[in-house]
Order: C-alpha cells, then sequence, then structure tokens
C-alpha cells in the first residue's frame, strides 16, 4: 500500500466534472509530476490531496486513513501535520520577516522555534537573509521561505504547484536543487508543473486530460540525485 | 520563543506593518472614543454646570419659622446651616423686614447680609454699587421713583422700634436696584444697620438659600433640618427646583441619546473598516489556513487586532475627549469641566467591547475563507 492512494476519485462542481475516476498510488519517498493544460484538474487534484477540499466519489487514503470524509476540522489538523505546501507565488505574510514566516508555520502546528526555523532557512541557503521582510527578497528567495516554511514541520508530504513559475532560469535551477536534495532525504513530492523540465525532474509525471489520467511517464533518466527509477 | 509571544509579534506586525489601513480604523474607534467620553463627561458635568446656571434665577431653598412663632433667630439658623453640604452652598441670606417711612411715606426695609444676598440673587441689576458699611442702602427702582432718589443721594428713614419708640436715621442711596419684582418695592440694608434701628436685634423673618443641588438631594437636605431644628420649616421653591429637575433630565437624555447613537456609529465604521481588511487579507488568511492554522486561531488574530485598535483608540479617546468636553465647556458654559477619573477604564472598557462586537461579524467572514484559495491564485 502506497503513503497515498487515490482511489477512483471524482469531483462534480454544478454539472461540471473537474475530476473523473481518477486512480493513483504515490509511495514513501516518491517524486511525483502532475502536468496538463489548463482546466485540466490539477489544482482540483492538489486541493483534494492538499486536505482543502474532498472529492464528490471516492477515497483519498494519506498514511493509512481515509480522509475523504475527514470535517473540515480534522482536514485542517492532518494539512497542518502531515503536508507542507509550496506555492507558485509564494505567499509569504508581507509584515512577517522570513524567519517570522518559517516560524508562523511552526505556530500554527506546535512551538515556534527560531533555532529550528533558522535551520530550515540554512537549509535553503538564506540563513543571512533571516531578518528580511518579503518585499526586501527576490522571487527565488521568497520561494526559498516558502520552501524552508514547508519543510519546518517535518511533513510526510511535500506538494508543489507551480514551484518554479514565478522564477528565472537561475532561481528555478537553485530551487529544483533544493526538491532534489529533499527527495535525496526521502521526503514524498507531489510537484504540479507546466514545464516539461521541472516533471523530467520526478521519477513519474501524470498527465491529466479533462479531469483525467491521460497517461503515466515513468521517467527513465530523472534528474541528477533523483533517486532510483521504479 | 513563546506561542504567546508569537502571537502578539504577529498582532503587532500586522498592525505596525499596514499603518495606513490600520491608522484609518484606529482613527474611526479615536473619534468615537473621544466623542463618548466627551459626552459622558459633558452628561456628568451638566447638573453641576446647569446647577450653577440655575443658582442664578435665585433662591431654591427658603427657611422659615415653624410653627407659633413668626420670626426666626440668628441662632436657630446656624444650626440649621451645617446640614446644607458646604461645596453645594451657593449662598445662605437671611433677612428681616420693617415697616419704614420716608418723608412719610410707607416703605418697607429689608435688612440682609449683602454679602450673602449677593450671591443668592446673582440676578439684582444695580445701578450704582451694592452698600459698602453703616449708613449705606440700596434702593429699589420703585422706591427710588417714587421720592425721586438717585445713587448718592440721601434720605431720613423714621419708624416705630420693637419697644414702641420712634427712630430716625439719615441714609445714603449707594445704588438703585432693577429686579422687574417685587424687590424693587424694598429698601436694602445691612442686618446690623436695621437691627440698631429697630431693636430686637438678631430677628429673622426668612432665609434664603441658593444650593446647587438636585430637587432629590434639596428634599434630603429639608428633611434633615425638619427632623434636626425643630424650630425651622424649610420649603423648595418648587418653581426653580421643578423646572430645573426637568430642563436637567431632558438636556441628560439628549446626551445620552447622541452618546448611544456615536456608538453605533463608531461600530458601523469599525465593522466596515475591518471587513475591508479581511477583504483585503483574504489570500493571508487562505495561507494561514492552508499552513494549519484552526479557525479559532485566525479569530483570536483579527480579535486580537482589534481589540488593541479599541485599546489604543479607547486611550486616545479618554485625552481627547477631555479636551473635546473642556472646550465645549469653556464654549457653552464659561467654566471649566470637572475631570471624571472613572473615564479612564469606562472609555477603554466601552471602546474594546464596541470594536469587539464591530469585529465580530468581519472575523467570522475571516474564518470562512476557503484556504484553497491560495492554490487558484485569486
Amino acid at each position: 500500500m502506497g503513503m497515498l492512494e487515490l482511489i477512483d476519485i471524482s469531483k462534480i462542481y454544478g454539472s461540471v466534472n473537474a475530476l473523473r475516476n481518477i486512480g493513483l498510488t504515490v509511495d514513501q519517498g516518491e517524486w511525483l509530476a502532475i502536468m496538463g493544460p489548463s482546466g485540466s484538474g490539477k489544482t482540483t487534484l492538489m486541493n483534494i490531496v492538499g486536505c482543502m477540499d474532498k472529492p464528490s466519489q471516492g477515497a483519498v487514503i494519506l498514511d493509512g486513513v481515509n480522509i475523504s470524509k475527514e470535517s473540515a476540522k480534522n482536514l485542517t489538523a492532518i494539512r497542518r501535520d502531515k503536508i507542507g505546501l509550496i506555492f507558485q507565488q509564494f505567499h509569504l505574510i508581507s509584515y512577517l520577516t522570513a524567519l517570522e514566516n518559517v516560524m508562523a508555520a511552526q505556530y500554527y502546528h506546535s512551538m515556534p522555534d527560531e533555532g529550528e526555523a533558522l535551520e530550515a532557512l540554512a537549509r535553503v541557503g538564506l540563513k543571512d537573509r533571516a531578518k528580511h521582510f518579503p518585499s526586501q527578497l527576490s522571487g527565488g528567495e521568497q520561494q526559498r521561505v516558502c520552501i524552508a516554511r514547508a519543510l519546518i514541520n517535518y511533513p510526510m508530504l511535500i506538494l508543489a504547484d507551480e514551484p518554479t513559475g514565478n522564477l528565472d532560469e537561475a532561481n528555478e535551477g537553485i530551487v529544483l536543487e533544493i526538491l532534489r536534495k529533499l527527495h535525496q532525504d526521502g521526503s514524498t513530492i507531489i510537484v504540479v508543473t507546466h514545464d516539461p523540465e521541472v516533471a523530467e525532474q520526478a521519477q513519474r509525471t501524470v498527465v491529466l486530460e479533462h479531469g483525467r489520467i491521460a497517461r503515466i511517464i515513468r521517467n527513465t533518466s530523472p534528474g541528477p540525485g533523483a533517486g532510483p527509477s521504479l | 520563543m513563546k506561542k504567546q509571544s508569537f502571537y502578539v509579534k504577529m498582532t503587532v506586525n500586522s498592525l505596525i506593518r499596514r499603518r495606513s489601513r490600520m491608522f484609518v480604523a484606529l482613527l474611526a474607534v479615536a473619534i468615537g472614543a473621544t466623542v463618548l467620553s466627551g459626552l459622558i463627561t459633558i452628561y456628568y458635568d451638566i447638573p453641576r454646570q446647569m446647577g450653577q446656571e440655575f443658582r442664578s434665577y435665585g433662591a431654591n431653598l427658603i427657611l422659615v419659622s415653624s410653627g407659633g412663632e413668626s420670626t426666626l433667630s440668628a441662632a436657630g439658623v446656624e444650626s440649621a446651616k451645617p446640614y446644607f453640604p458646604p461645596a453645594s452652598v451657593v449662598g445662605i441670606a437671611p433677612y428681616r423686614y420693617e415697616a419704614v417711612k420716608i418723608n412719610e411715606q410707607p416703605f418697607m426695609a429689608a435688612g440682609t447680609d449683602l454679602e450673602e444676598a449677593k450671591k443668592t440673587s446673582p440676578y439684582w441689576l444695580v445701578n450704582g454699587r451694592w452698600p459698602a458699611g453703616a449708613g449705606e442702602a440700596l434702593i429699589g427702582q420703585e422706591v427710588a421713583d417714587t421720592i425721586r432718589l438717585l445713587p448718592g443721594s440721601t434720605f431720613a428713614l423714621t419708624g416705630t422700634d420693637a419697644d414702641g419708640a420712634g427712630f430716625s436715621r439719615d441714609f445714603s442711596v449707594s445704588g438703585v436696584l432693577q429686579t422687574g419684582g417685587t424687590e424693587e418695592a424694598f429698601i436694602f440694608m445691612s442686618l446690623a444697620d436695621l437691627g440698631e434701628m429697630a431693636g430686637d436685634s438678631g430677628r429673622i423673618d426668612i432665609v434664603e438659600c441658593s444650593v446647587s443641588a438636585s430637587e432629590a438631594s434639596l428634599n434630603q437636605i429639608a428633611a434633615e433640618i425638619t427632623s434636626h431644628v425643630p424650630d425651622i420649616t424649610p420649603r423648595l421653591v418648587k418653581r426653580v427646583t421643578q423646572s430645573e429637575g426637568t430642563v436637567l433630565a431632558k438636556l441628560q437624555s439628549l446626551v445620552y441619546l447622541v452618546t448611544v447613537v456615536v456608538l453605533l456609529l463608531t461600530m458601523i465604521c469599525v465593522a466596515t473598516t475591518m471587513m475591508a481588511v479581511v477583504a483585503e487579507r483574504r489570500k493571508e488568511i487562505g495561507l494561514k489556513k492552508a499552513l494549519g492554522a484552526a479557525n479559532s486561531a485566525i479569530v483570536r488574530e483579527f480579535l486580537g487586532e482589534g481589540l488593541i485598535l479599541g485599546g489604543l483608540g479607547g486611550l486616545l479617546g479618554v485625552a481627547l475627549g477631555f479636551v473635546f468636553a473642556q472646550t465645549v465647556s469653556m464654549n457653552v458654559f464659561n467654566r471649566p469641566i470637572t475631570f471624571q477619573p472613572f473615564l479612564i477604564p469606562a472609555t477603554l472598557a466601552a471602546s474594546v467591547a464596541v470594536t469587539g462586537l464591530a469585529c465580530l461579524l468581519p472575523v467570522r467572514n475571516a474564518a470562512n475563507v476557503d484556504p484553497a484559495i491560495v492554490l487558484r491564485g485569486e
């Protein structure tokens, strides 16, 4: 049994079928990419896996627990404890420093720990920018803070929504390198992306079209450090 | 860092780093608190201020003799004085009346404590000046017209003393009194001058008291005098005390109504601002919820911000409210206002409570924000 199992899930908004009969298993330590054109259901799938939405049909088993029937309150707790989120638009809190943004995730999870938050910033190479506010950081630096925040509570699953979508080539390389290291350290990563180069770093790429899985590509040569191929 | 310290840091930073928006909210709370604290100050000071104004209309309590005796004694009046709260007494003027003649024409002479009479009858208009010493008299306009006297003129006052012997004494007119009332038919002089001429010094017919107090307080003073000084009967001057009570009650009701309206307006203003704040920060709220913030944590943060605004606005309101009340008082009553220390906690509490109430709806909206908006890129 995988760490995450999607069993025949569908999501219907009124007359629109955003997702149709999706079945997918993600193993512990796997790096999975989800690709697809706009409106293919990528974000809906991320919302469901990220415990921010529930499927209309089917079951989502995360770490052995069927989360598709959980209440909003329990989903918040599961998201807090088991999932780290990385966003395309970084979504840092503007009135908190980089360090405090990382500590905010600790605050909602358990207890803010400045030392640990500094360590997380050091892992993404931003220890010296800890006291800077988001407006004083470049896009790449903001994304690295976002990654540090996603990692701080040791989540079992990292969900990244277009993590390099707003970055230039140099910063894209830095962020992908960080994700590779995380994967090497055993993190399970799901990345939603439009960028084939990013998808190539993953071990598998799921391509969605019209709410269905159109195909699954097993990358034979994932990026350096992407781990053994399946 | 403790969880509480981080909460405080986050809340304070959120206010400080979004100054312009929060300044508008703070301004709304501060203006509300200013008007509230100012109006409450005026509300509590109106009886004092208006009481002083009403004292311009003359005595509101008189003391007369009880039972068979038709006159009072100076000693009896002295024994009644301790029942008046010293701070409220504007003046206590004893009067003694004697029938006298000038050029064989009959008049009524009134002996009084002239300094106290000045206080109990501030509305008296004196053409000339008040009597300054023995042998000087203040004559009513009617008397002056009858015998054609002017300030500085002299006249001889004749009559019969307590023993039935005749007396005659010269007086000079220090001033002519205009009141528009019966006082214009009297000749006013000091009690000592009248006692010296007519004998029976120490005799008093009536005492006019001007007390800055409500009708209820006056009734209480009267009851105490009645029970402790049986020779004296206190009587309230109903036309003064009742109209004073009515005007005060109406003024206080008006201020009370305005205060309630101001509170409501403040609440609406703060609620609107906080709703705008919540709308502006939907993404931030969504992010916090995506990070695992429970609804209660979001509610705590927004309420915390609201309450800090309420507290700061309340503090500003206390200070500015006093300035506001002082300005109103100086312009309307021409008297400084008394600071009410209880207004500090009261304004703070009201300001925090109103802000808290105003935040309820916006905070509920904040708690309902869908965390998925951070992935939709709205």
